[in-house]
C-alpha cells in the first residue's frame, strides 16, 4: 500500500527514454511545454494509459488552516519514543491495513472512499506562505500571484450562467492572482447554521425585493442603457460588461441559485448527519452547491495551529466536528452519486513536529511543513488507498516524499485540466499552471 | 526562494512575446567606429567546405544557437538544461555556454569533440545522426553544420577578454508602410562591431512580429503585410534588440486625401502625424458635458456635481475647459487622488510596513500617503519630490538620535505643530519587509522610477531588452548602502531611551505594544531608523585567517618546486625523483587552490551584506561608490541626468496612461527595446518639455488635458473605430475602484452632501492610504474596492491595479444591500432628499429597528467589553486579547445583520398629478453628468409617474442609472 516516490513519475516513460524517443514533433507542438512533453507524446501516453483524462466536473477544497498535526490523524506513529507518538491511538479502518487516530471512527468507517497522502514534504514553515502553497500547488513567488485553484478551474472550466463558478465558504486565500478579477471567488462571508435560511451577499434577493421589482427595473436598465449600442461590439469592456450584467441579472432572479445556497431547505435527516457544527453545516452547503452545478467550492475550518495542548483541543474540539462532517460529506456524495464527478481534495498548510513541546502539559506540536498528509477522493481517484511513506518518527517522507505541487498536479488531472498548461501573464511572462509539480499515477489506478 | 523569470518560449516558429522602440542596440563602448565593408552573410562564408575563416564564437556559434532554438526555454535554455546540456537562456553568458560545451558532462563526454570534430555531440545531436530529443535541427553539411563543424575544427576558440563589442544592429528598411495585402519585403540585418567589423547577420537573426495579423514575418526577414493596421517587427541578435515599424493604411485617406484636422496644440500635431501614416481621422471634440465628466474622473478621482454640470454647460466662456482644469487641479480631491496613483507606484502597503512605526495608533501607510499628498498638493517638482524618497533616511539633517526620537514621538501623539509630512524624507520606503534585499530593491526602484522590468536579468539576459545578468548584478551595489533598524552608531543612546521607559524583560510583541503604550502617555520613545553605511575602503575579502594560511602554503610549495627543479637540473641521475616530487607538490597546489576558491566563495557569502563599493548604472558607466557619503547619490544624479531616457518618460508616460486607457508604451511600466511607444516622437516631446518644466507636475496635467486630443469625443468613425493605440478618438474604460466607490456614494447622496463631497475627503476611497490584508474586511469599502481591483501594491507592476470587469462588480452594483441601502438610504440620500420635496411620507425607519439578533449580539458585546477592560486592568493582556477578537468577530456578526436588514421601506404611497421631468433630468445630471436626452426623458417619466409607489419608482430610476454603462465607465 505505501510506497516511495519514484522519479519523475508522470513522465516516467518519457523520461527512461529521454533521449531515445524521436520526437520531431516535439518543438512544433509547445502547448505542453517546458515539461519536454510533445502533445503527440503526451496523446501517445494518455493512448497507453500513462495518463488518464479527468473524471471529474467539480471540486471541494477542504482547507485546514493552521496546519494539523499529521501524526494525530492519519500517520500515527505508535511504535515512535513516546516523547513523539503522543497520547492517540490508531484504530483499523474499513480497508484492511489502513490505521487512523482513534478519534477519527466515522472517517476510519469509510477509508474505502478517500487516499492518504503520506510523507508530503515542503520547506515552507509560515501559515501564510505555506497556505499559499497548498492553495495554488506552486510555492510562492515574491514576483507573481499565482491564481488559486478555483480560479484556474473556472477559467479552465466555465459554469452555468445563473450560478457562481467559485464559492469559498466562509472566506479562502485562493485569489484570482495574474488571471485578474473574473476569477475571483465569491465569498459567503459567513457559515450556515442548521436549518437556518443561509444567504450570500449580493446573491440572493434580500432587502424585501421580489422578482417583479428586479424585472421592472431591469427593463427600465434595458431601454436606459442605449448610450453605447452602437460601439459595444467593438469594445472588450462593454462587451464584457453586457455579459456580466446578464449574468447578474439571471443569478440573482434564479431560484436556482438562491435555493443552492438555502441549506433550511434540506430535510432534518441529511442535515444531522454532518452535525451542528460550522465546518459540519458547510459541508453540506458544498455538497448542495456542487450538486446544483457550482464548478469549484472551497470550506475553510481553523484552530488546527496547536502549539499547546495539542491532544486535549484535537480531542475535544477539532477532531470530532471534522470527523463527523467530512465523513458525511464523502458518504452523502457517493450516496447521490456525485462523489464520481467530484474532486475532494482535504489540506492544511503543514505537518506539526514529530517532537512533542513542553509549552504546556500536556505539550503541543508545533509548525513542521517537512512531513503532512493530505487526503484525496472523487472523481478517478481510487480510495482506499495510502501513497507516499514517512519515516519511523513521522520527521520526514521515507524516500523522496510527495510534494504540494505533485498533489496539486493530481488534484488538475482529476478534472481533466493539464497542470503543465501555460498561461501569459499581463507581461508576457509565460507561466505553467503548476509549476514544477507530476501526476500522482497512483490515486487514479 | 528561486525567482526565475521565464519568458516566452524561444520555439521554432514563434519567438517572444509583445513588441518594440526604434532604439537600435548601442553599447557603452567608447571605442569609435571605423566604417567598413559589410562582410557577406555567413551562407556564403561557410557554406564550402574549404573555407578558411574560423566562426567566431559569439558573432556566429551562439546566435546559431539561438536562431535554431537550442537556448529556448523549452530547451536547453530551460535552468535544469535538457539532456544533460544546458546552455544559457537567450545566450548571452558566453563563458557559461563555453564551458557546457567543452567541458565533459557526467556521461556523454564533450559536446565539442576538438579531436574528432564530426563526432562531436553537438552535431550528431541536431542532424539526428544521434537519436535527439529535440529533433533534427539542421542537416548534415548545411552551412550551419559547416559554421559549427568549422569552428570545433578551429579548436572551439571562446570569446576572448578583449573581443569587440557590439555597437549597434542596423535593419533596413527602417520602417514600412504597405498599402495592401501580400506585399513582400526582405529585412537585412548589419552588424557593427567596436572594431569596425560590419557584418550581414540576416541569417543569425530571430525576428519577430508584433501582431502577424498586420504583418507576418519569416525567420528568414522576408515580411509579408496583411490586414491594415500598425505593429512592429523585432530583430533579435546579440544583445541587440530592433523594431522596425511596420503599417498598413486602414482607410485611403493618407496624404493628399487626408481631410484637414485641427491640431491646436503640439500633442494633437504629434499624434496626427501618425494618424495620417496611418489612414486615421480622428473623431470631433468631445460635448461640454463629456468633457467635464472625463477630466473630473481623471484629474480629480470624483464625479462632477448636478449644479457643477448645470453652471459648465451654460457658460459661454470660450475657455471654460481651461478654466476648469485649473480649478480642479486647486482642489483637495486632486492631491488626494494623485497621491493615491503614486501610492501605486511606489508601493505603500500596510503588510509590508508592519512595525516599522512604534505607534499603533498610526500607520506609516498613512505617513507614507500624506507625505505624498502634501508634496501633490504643494505642485513640489516630480523629481525632488522622487529626491525626497530616494535620499531617504530618517532623521532629517543634522538631527542628532534624541532630537530624532523626540520630533518623532510628538509626530506620532499628533502633538503641536509637528506632522510627518514636515520630514524631509519619506524613509518608509525603503524600510519595508519586502525591499531590504538590495536585489529585491533593485528591481523595485527601476520599476517605480524608470518604469523597466529588471528581474528577468536577475537570471538570465532580459529577452526583450539589452539588460544583461551583468547589468543587474552590477547596479543592485547602489543599493547596499542603506539600513532599516537600529542604527548601530547610536545604539546606546537608542538603548537609554528604552531603558527610560522601564519596560522590564519585555520582548518582541509585547514590548512593542509597551513602546506604543509609553508613546501615547506622553513619553519619548526610540524609533527605528532608515539610515546610511558607507562603502569601507576597496579590500577584497580574501577569507580572513584560513585564506591567509592557504596563501602561505601555496607560496612555500611553489618555492619548493623552484628548488626541486634546480636540484634536478644539478643532479640529472637522480631527475626522475625529482620530477615525481614536482608532480606531487603541482597536484598539492591545484588542491589548496580548489579550497581557496571555496574560502573565498563563503567569504563573498559572507560579504552579502556588504556595502559595495562599486556599481554600475543601468546603460551606462560604473562609479566608484567609496567617494560618497551616501551611495544613493549618485543614483540620484543619474534620474535627472540628460541622458537618462527613462525618469522622466516613466512618469509622464504613467500620466498619459490615466488619462487615454494605455500609455503611449503600453503595458505603462514596461519600457523595453522590444516594447517601443506607439508614438516616440509624441513620448519623446512630453517628457522633454516635462523636464524643461522643471518637472512641474500641474503643468503635464494641464498640457494632456489642454489638448484637442484628450477632449475628443468618444464617437468613432469608420476609419478610427479599431484603433485603441494611436488617441484617435476618447476609449470607454471602466473607473478605478475607489473613484468607482466614490462616485456611487456621491450619485445617490443628497445634495447638499454632495458639495460637501467635493471638498471633504473624509470616507471617501480615495483618501484612503495603504493596501494590503487589512483593508480586505468585509464591512466598510474594503470589499467594494478589491471586487473592483484596487490596488494590491504588492509585485512591482502597475498590473497589481485592475480595471477589467468581472461578475461580482455587476452583481455588487444590481444587488449588493451597501448599493441598494445607498440609493433607499433615509440619511443624506438624494431619493429622500426628493420625497421630502415632493412632500411623500418618508419612508420607514428600517434602518433605525434593532432586531431580537441584534439585540441579543450587543448584549453579548457589552458584557465582553466589560471584560476586556477588566482583564486589561488585571494586566492579563492575553485574556484581553482573546476576548478583543471575540468582540470584534461579534461585531462583524453585528454588521452584516445590519447590513442584511430590509432597506427603508417605502411609505408606498402613489402621487397623482406628478410632473417628473426636473426629478430626472437631476437624476442623469448626478450619475451621467449629462441632460436625459428626449427618448430618455419619455421613457424615464413615464416610469416614474406611472409608479403605483413613487418612492419605489424613483428608487428604480436610480438604480438604473447607476447600473448603465455609462455610469461605471469614463469616455
Amino acid at each position: 500500500m505505501t510506497r516511495t516516490k519514484p522519479k519523475g513519475k508522470k513522465f516516467m516513460a518519457l523520461h527512461a527514454t529521454c533521449d531515445g524517443v524521436k520526437r520531431r514533433d516535439f518543438l512544433k507542438v509547445g502547448a505542453l511545454g517546458a515539461t519536454g512533453l510533445g502533445l503527440a507524446n503526451y496523446l501517445q501516453l494518455v493512448a497507453h494509459g500513462a495518463v488518464q483524462t479527468g473524471k471529474a466536473t467539480s471540486a471541494i477544497f477542504v482547507n485546514l488552516p493552521g496546519g494539523p498535526s499529521h501524526m494525530d490523524t492519519f500517520d500515527l506513529k505508535p511504535n515512535a519514543p513516546e516523547e513523539y507518538r503522543g497520547l492517540f491511538n490508531p484504530i483499523q479502518t474499513n480497508v484492511e491495513g489502513i490505521e487512523i487516530s482513534e478519534h477519527l471512527p466515522k472517517l476510519a468507517a469509510c477509508a474505502d472512499k478517500y487516499t492518504i497522502l503520506r510523507g508530503v514534504s515542503h520547506t515552507l514553515g509560515a501559515h501564510a506562505l505555506g497556505q499559499e502553497f497548498v492553495n495554488t500547488g506552486t510555492r510562492p513567488l515574491a514576483s507573481l500571484e499565482y491564481p488559486g485553484y478555483g480560479s484556474v478551474i473556472t477559467k479552465e472550466r466555465p459554469g452555468l450562467v445563473d450560478l457562481p463558478g467559485f464559492v469559498a465558504i466562509p472566506n479562502t486565500r485562493q485569489k484570482a492572482g495574474f488571471l485578474g478579477v473574473k476569477y475571483a471567488p465569491l465569498n459567503t462571508g459567513s457559515t450556515p447554521q442548521k436549518g437556518r435560511p443561509f444567504s450570500v451577499r449580493g446573491i440572493a434577493l434580500a432587502n424585501g425585493l421580489t422578482i417583479t421589482d428586479v424585472e421592472k427595473r431591469q427593463s427600465l436598465l434595458k431601454d436606459l442603457d442605449t448610450t453605447f449600442s452602437g460601439i459595444e461590439k467593438d469594445s472588450q469592456l462593454l462587451d464584457g460588461l453586457n455579459k456580466f450584467s446578464r449574468q447578474a441579472y439571471s443569478m440573482i432572479t434564479s431560484k436556482k441559485a438562491r435555493e443552492a445556497f438555502d441549506i433550511s431547505k434540506e430535510p432534518a435527516a441529511r442535515s444531522e448527519a454532518y452535525g451542528d457544527a460550522a465546518f459540519g453545516q458547510s459541508c453540506l452547503l458544498a455538497t448542495r452547491l456542487v450538486e446544483s452545478g457550482v464548478r469549484f467550492v472551497t470550506v475553510s475550518t481553523g484552530g488546527w495551529d496547536t502549539h499547546r495542548d495539542n491532544f486535549g483541543r484535537l480531542k475535544d474540539r477539532l477532531l470530532p466536528p471534522f470527523d463527523q462532517a467530512l465523513a458525511a460529506m464523502l458518504g452523502d456524495l457517493d450516496q447521490r452519486g456525485l462523489l464520481e464527478r467530484t474532486a475532494v481534495f482535504v489540506t492544511g498548510e503543514f505537518g506539526r513536529t514529530p517532537k512533542i513541546n513542553s509549552r504546556s502539559t500536556p505539550g503541543g506540536r508545533d509548525h513542521y511543513p517537512r512531513c503532512m498528509t493530505m487526503l484525496m477522493a472523487g472523481g478517478g481517484v481510487k480510495g482506499g488507498q495510502v501513497i507516499g511513506e514517512s519515516d519511523e518518527k513521522a520527521t520526514g517522507p521515507a524516500g523522496e516524499g510527495i510534494s504540494p505541487s505533485d498533489a496539486a498536479a493530481s488534484f488538475y488531472h482529476n478534472l481533466g485540466i493539464d497542470h503543465t498548461k501555460e498561461y501569459h501573464t499581463k507581461i508576457g511572462r509565460p507561466v505553467m499552471i503548476v509549476r514544477d509539480g507530476s501526476v500522482i499515477d497512483e490515486l487514479f489506478v | 526562494m528561486t525567482r526565475h523569470l521565464l519568458f516566452s518560449a524561444l520555439l521554432v516558429g514563434g519567438v517572444l512575446a509583445t513588441a518594440t522602440s526604434s532604439a537600435t542596440a548601442e553599447t557603452n563602448t567608447t571605442t569609435r567606429v571605423v566604417p567598413s565593408k559589410v562582410a557577406p552573410a555567413v551562407p556564403q562564408r561557410f557554406a564550402a567546405k574549404s573555407t578558411e575563416e574560423v566562426p567566431d564564437f559569439q558573432r556566429h556559434v551562439v546566435p546559431l544557437f539561438s536562431k535554431l532554438g537550442c537556448s529556448g526555454r523549452a530547451c536547453h535554455g530551460s535552468f535544469q538544461g535538457r539532456g544533460g546540456f544546458r546552455l544559457s537562456l537567450f545566450g548571452y553568458d558566453f563563458k557559461f555556454d563555453h564551458d557546457a560545451l567543452l567541458k565533459a558532462a557526467a556521461d556523454d563526454g564533450p559536446r565539442a569533440n576538438i579531436a574528432k570534430p564530426s563526432e562531436s555531440l553537438m552535431l550528431q545531436k541536431p542532424t539526428e545522426t544521434v537519436a535527439h530529443e529535440g529533433g533534427l535541427r539542421m542537416k548534415v553539411d548545411s552551412w550551419q553544420y559547416r559554421l559549427l563543424h568549422k569552428w570545433i575544427t578551429a579548436g572551439a576558440p571562446a570569446v576572448s577578454k578583449d573581443a569587440a563589442k557590439m555597437v549597434k544592429l542596423e535593419i533596413t528598411p527602417s520602417e514600412l508602410v504597405f498599402s495592401r495585402k501580400d506585399e513582400k519585403v526582405q529585412l537585412k540585418v548589419v552588424a557593427i562591431w567596436s572594431d569596425g567589423t560590419r557584418e550581414d547577420v540576416t541569417p543569425l537573426t530571430r525576428f519577430k512580429s508584433n501582431d502577424d495579423q498586420v504583418a507576418d514575418i519569416s525567420q528568414q526577414g522576408l515580411l509579408t503585410s496583411g490586414k491594415p493596421g500598425d505593429t512592429f517587427v523585432v530583430a533579435f541578435y546579440d544583445n541587440g534588440v530592433v523594431p522596425v515599424p511596420v503599417m498598413r493604411p486602414l482607410s485611403d485617406k493618407v496624404g493628399r486625401n487626408y481631410p484637414n484636422v485641427e491640431t491646436p496644440t503640439q500633442i494633437d500635431q504629434l499624434v496626427v502625424v501618425k494618424l495620417k501614416k496611418l489612414g486615421i481621422v480622428p473623431s470631433g471634440l468631445s460635448t461640454d458635458a463629456e468633457f467635464l465628466r472625463r477630466v473630473s474622473l481623471d484629474l480629480v478621482g470624483t464625479l462632477p456635481t448636478a449644479p457643477e454640470v448645470e453652471a459648465f454647460l451654460k457658460d459661454v466662456d470660450p475657455g471654460k475647459r481651461v478654466k476648469k482644469v485649473d480649478e480642479l487641479l486647486g482642489r483637495p480631491a486632486y492631491a488626494a487622488w494623485w497621491a493615491t496613483r503614486l501610492s501605486d507606484f511606489t508601493g505603500n502597503n500596510d503588510d509590508a510596513l508592519n512595525n516599522v512605526v512604534p505607534s499603533r495608533n498610526r500607520r506609516a501607510s498613512q505617513d507614507w500617503y500624506d507625505w505624498l499628498k502634501d508634496r501633490v498638493e504643494k505642485n513640489v517638482a516630480y523629481d525632488r519630490l522622487v529626491e525626497g524618497i530616494v535620499m531617504a533616511t530618517s532623521r532629517n539633517k543634522d538631527e542628532s538620535f534624541k532630537q530624532f526620537s523626540t520630533n518623532m514621538s510628538a509626530v506620532y501623539r499628533g502633538e503641536g505643530d509637528k506632522a510627518f509630512t514636515d520630514r524631509q524624507g519619506m524613509s518608509h520606503y525603503w524600510a519595508r519587509r519586502t525591499f531590504r534585499q538590495p536585489q529585491d530593491r533593485a528591481i523595485g526602484f527601476a520599476y517605480t522610477f524608470l518604469g523597466i522590468r529588471i528581474q528577468c536579468a536577475q537570471c538570465h539576459k532580459h529577452p526583450f531588452d539589452q539588460w544583461t545578468k551583468d547589468d543587474f548584478a552590477q547596479f543592485q551595489g547602489f543599493f547596499t548602502g542603506v539600513n532599516f533598524g537600529i542604527n548601530p552608531k547610536t545604539r546606546t543612546e537608542y538603548n537609554e531611551l528604552l531603558a527610560a521607559l522601564e519596560l522590564g524583560d519585555k520582548r518582541g510583541g509585547q514590548q512593542r505594544r509597551a513602546i506604543s503604550e509609553a508613546l501615547s502617555e506622553g513619553k519619548t520613545v526610540p524609533f527605528q531608523e532608515v539610515y546610511a553605511v558607507v562603502p569601507k575602503a576597496n579590500s577584497p575579502n580574501k577569507g580572513g585567517r584560513a585564506g591567509k594560511a592557504i596563501r602561505q602554503q601555496i607560496k612555500k610549495l611553489q618555492q619548493r618546486i623552484t628548488t626541486l627543479k634546480a636540484d634536478a637540473k644539478a643532479k640529472p641521475e637522480r631527475a626522475a625523483a625529482f620530477k615525481k616530487q614536482v608532480k606531487l607538490a603541482t597536484q598539492q597546489i591545484a588542491k589548496l587552490k580548489r579550497r581557496q576558491k571555496q574560502v573565498a566563495q563563503q567569504a563573498s557569502r559572507r560579504n552579502r551584506g556588504r556595502v559595495a563599493s562599486k556599481a554600475r548604472l543601468l546603460g551606462a558607466e560604473e562609479v566608484d561608490l567609496t567617494k560618497f557619503a551616501d551611495i544613493r547619490s549618485p543614483l540620484m544624479e543619474w534620474l535627472r541626468r540628460k541622458d537618462n531616457r527613462l525618469f522622466a518618460r516613466a512618469f509622464v508616460n504613467r500620466v498619459w496612461a490615466n488619462y487615454f486607457n494605455v500609455g503611449i508604451v503600453e503595458p505603462p511600466d514596461d519600457h523595453s527595446l522590444a516594447n517601443p511607444p506607439s508614438n516616440k516622437p509624441l513620448l519623446d516631446y512630453l517628457s522633454q518639455a516635462f523636464i524643461d518644466h522643471d518637472y512641474d507636475i500641474k503643468w503635464l496635467h494641464r498640457e494632456i488635458t489642454g489638448s484637442r486630443t484628450y477632449q475628443l469625443s468618444w464617437q468613432p468613425n469608420e476609419t478610427n473605430r479599431l484603433d485603441d493605440r494611436n488617441f484617435s478618438h476618447s476609449i470607454p474604460r471602466r473607473l478605478p475602484a475607489e473613484v468607482a466607490y466614490d462616485a456611487i456614494q456621491q450619485a445617490t447622496a443628497s445634495d447638499s452632501r454632495g458639495v460637501e463631497m467635493k471638498t471633504d475627503l473624509e470616507g471617501r476611497a480615495i483618501a484612503i492610504a495603504g493596501a494590503g490584508r487589512r483593508l480586505n474586511s468585509r464591512n466598510g469599502p474594503g470589499y467594494a474596492l478589491s471586487v473592483f481591483g484596487r490596488s494590491t501594491r504588492e509585485s512591482n507592476c502597475d498590473c497589481d491595479r485592475s480595471n477589467e470587469p468581472s461578475l461580482l462588480q455587476t452583481v455588487f452594483l444590481q444587488n449588493d444591500s451597501d448599493t441598494l441601502q445607498l440609493i433607499a438610504s433615509n440619511r443624506n440620500g438624494w431619493i429622500n432628499q426628493v420625497t421630502g420635496e415632493l412632500g411623500i411620507k418618508p419612508a420607514r425607519r428600517a434602518s433605525g429597528r434593532v432586531t431580537p439578533e441584534m439585540l441579543k449580539l450587543s448584549k453579548q458585546m457589552k458584557v465582553l467589553r466589560r471584560k476586556v477592560v477588566a482583564a486589561r486592568a488585571a494586566k492579563e493582556t492575553k485574556v484581553a486579547q482573546k476576548l478583543g477578537i471575540q468582540v470584534r468577530n461579534l461585531q462583524a456578526d453585528y454588521a452584516k445583520l445590519a447590513r442584511n436588514r430590509a432597506v427603508p421601506k417605502s411609505s408606498g404611497e402613489k402621487l397623482a398629478d406628478l410632473d417628473s421631468t426636473s426629478i430626472v433630468k437631476q437624476a442623469y445630471l448626478r450619475t451621467l453628468s449629462r441632460f436625459p436626452t428626449e427618448q430618455e426623458m419619455t421613457r424615464s417619466r413615464s416610469y416614474v409617474e406611472g409608479s403605483e409607489d413613487t418612492t419605489q419608482g424613483l428608487r428604480d430610476l436610480l438604480w438604473a442609472l447607476l447600473n448603465t454603462k455609462e455610469f461605471i465607465v469614463n469616455h
